[in-house]
């Protein structure tokens, strides 16, 4: 069972113009991939129909064996337990510390105050954060605040982790950190899919690229990496 | 920038704990149920902080809920007072002897003195049959048809006031005495007025249902459109927590407590209220009944009634803020 399935997916906003249209694919388990494409060709359409932050038009969305499109809104929530997301507009909350933060998806989840703690460090430590629990995140660098939001996505220890332009503030020398990261990830056995623009970037590291042009998906790009994370979490 | 630490290394550290296992999704139940609870006393402890440390946003809210809730309890404590005083008056009114139409007037003084001199008794009155005729005749405007009668058909009555402090089972004992006399027919107790006392109560114990009824709905308004500010101001953060796996009753949850604080402060200050209230009018009470030659005091509201009170408004402010929740809280979706 691949980790991701789209299906014939097509996505119009209302009153827009189709944003998606009839794309399919799939994301192996442990597999690494880029998705690629110009501005507003559908890079955060897609990822978005993978946490039912909207619903396709057209077509199916597995995540994990689920169909999310139609999955119970009272199921989305443990959906999105297992899916870290990196947002492209970073998605955190001034109100209060990077600790409070990054914790934030723990404490949804569950998890004892101590142990929580404990992942916080460790990920905000894979970020080279350490230190920055007691700051607000406003007084943050943009790419300061980008890890926060990726140490945010991984302290879960999501099975497919999603990135929206994580390197998009960042310089060449820290984008490459994070994917380095990311594929340290994958190598542990999650599931990556990262939207970016970066193209130097993607050919640098040559794994599998999604290419979106006005909604529509061209497949290509090598495999390599994916041997590497072809062993199947159970 | 320091390398980032491997999450490969992270993830060989993390099974040391059980639900810290490789799926880390997976938490045991003992764990989830601890946790539950746990996060519950966190938002309780949480949200009612933030009521306490910073009151002035809501102080408002407390004071309606409280002057809300002050006004029926105080015409409850009122009420609950008057039902009570009027128990102690419940034998202490006037009785009416009535005598065998076959007693003389003059036999009738007899007995007349006989009962003034009696224990408990503050005044006597005679009635003769021919008074009591002549105060029907006028009342009832029966007089052509009273005429057609071949003789009197009243008896004559001897009216007997207790006195006011009389303890209402010796009131009742006066009663018995009287009626196992040879000359006396039957002995009625006035509650005439008691009964129009216990039917103006029980009117305005329905009153105070009512305004009750309304005060409630008052708060529910209020806790309902306080709350909604403050989803309004959070939208961000709840926006958030849904897109990182937030459950709809985990966002709802801090709403509620607040709800429920609200409730709770509201009615701990009506309590303060009340109290001053009785503090303020018992005084004069006490003064007022001494004047009349009785020890009565003031009753403060009871303690039942007082937690009602208190349950009451709590209930009241989480069922505003649940329906404040449900109205609003389902438009912020990621
Ligand atoms: N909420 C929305 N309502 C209407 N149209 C939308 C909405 N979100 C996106 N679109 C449209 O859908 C198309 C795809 O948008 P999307 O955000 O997925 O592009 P993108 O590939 O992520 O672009 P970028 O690289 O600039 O982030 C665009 O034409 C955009 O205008
Ligand atoms: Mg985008």
């Amino acid at each position: 069972m691949p980790m991701v399935r789209f299906d014939g997916v097509s996505k119009s906003y209302p009153g827009g113009k189709e944003a998606l249209s009839k794309v399919s694919f799939e994301l192996a388990r442990g597999e690494f991939a880029f998705l690629t494409g110009h501005s507003g060709a559908g890079k955060s359409t897609l990822l978005k129909l993978m946490l039912q932050m909207e619903r396709p038009s057209e077509g199916q969305v597995f995540v994990d064996g689920d169909c999310v499109n139609t999955m119970k809104s009272s199921q989305v929530p443990f959906l999105r337990r297992k899916v870290g997301v990196v947002f492209q507009n970073h998605q955190l909350l001034f109100d209060r510390t990077v600790y409070d933060n990054v914790a934030m998806p723990l404490l949804i989840a569950g998890y004892q105050p101590a142990e929580a703690a404990r992942r916080v460090r460790a990920a905000l430590d894979s970020v080279g954060l350490l230190g920055f629990e007691r700051r607000n995140p406003i007084e943050l660098s943009g790419g300061e605040q980008q890890r926060v939001g990726i140490a945010r996505a991984v302290v879960n220890k999501p099975q497919l982790l999603l990135a929206d332009e994580p390197t998009g503030n960042l310089d060449p020398e820290l984008s490459e950190e994070i994917m380095k990261l990311f594929l340290r990830f994958q190598q542990v056995g999650v599931t990556v899919l990262i939207a970016t623009h970066d193209i130097a970037l993607i050919e640098r590291m040559g794994h599998r690229r999604l290419i979106l042009d006005h909604g529509t998906l061209h497949d290509s790009g090598p495999r390599a990496g994916f041997e590497r994370g072809d062993h199947v979490r159970t | 920038m320091s390398a980032p630490d491997s999450p490969k290394r992270q993830t060989a550290n993390a099974p040391r704990k059980p639900q810290a296992g490789a799926s880390t999704h997976k938490i045991s139940l003992k764990d989830r149920l601890n946790g539950w609870a746990q996060q519950h006393q966190l938002v309780a402890v949480e949200t009612l902080m933030r009521l306490l440390t910073k009151p002035l946003g809501s102080i408002m809210t407390w004071l309606v809920i409280a002057i809300s809730l002050t006004l029926p309890g105080a015409m409850w404590m009122t009420l609950d007072n008057l039902s009570q005083l009027s128990n102690r008056f419940q034998a202490s009114g006037s009785m009416s002897v009535y005598l065998k139409t076959a007693v003389q007037n003059d036999q009738a003084q007899q007995l007349l003195s006989r009962i003034e001199s009696m224990d408990g008794v503050a005044d006597v009155r005679f009635i003769s049959a021919d008074e009591a005729l002549a105060e029907f005749r006028a009342s009832s405007g029966l007089g052509e048809a009273l005429d057609l009668l071949p003789e009197n058909p009243l008896p004559g009555v001897i009216v007997v006031e207790p006195e006011l402090a009389l303890p209402q089972q010796d009131v009742i004992a006066l009663a018995d005495t009287l009626r196992s006399e040879s000359r006396v027919d039957s002995v009625e107790l006035d509650t005439a007025w008691l009964d129009r006392l216990h039917a103006l109560l029980a009117l305005s114990e329905r009153i105070v249902w009512v305004m009750g009824a309304l005060l409630a709905l008052g708060i529910l308004l209020v806790v309902g459109n306080t709350i909604r500010l403050s989803i309004a101001a959070r939208v961000d953060e709840i926006r958030v927590t849904k897109l990182v796996g937030a459950t709809n009753a985990w966002v709802r949850r801090p709403f509620l407590y607040t709800g429920l604080w609200f409730g709770m402060v509201g009615g701990l200050v009506s309590w303060i209220l009340l109290a001053i209230g009785w503090a303020l009018v018992s005084g004069p009470v006490e003064d007022l009944a001494a004047l009349y030659g009785s020890e009565y005091r003031l009753l403060p509201l009871s303690a039942g009634a007082a937690l009602v009170l208190l349950l009451g408004a709590m209930l009241l402010g989480w069922l505003g803020a649940w329906w404040s929740v449900v109205r609003h809280l389902h438009r912020i979706e990621p």
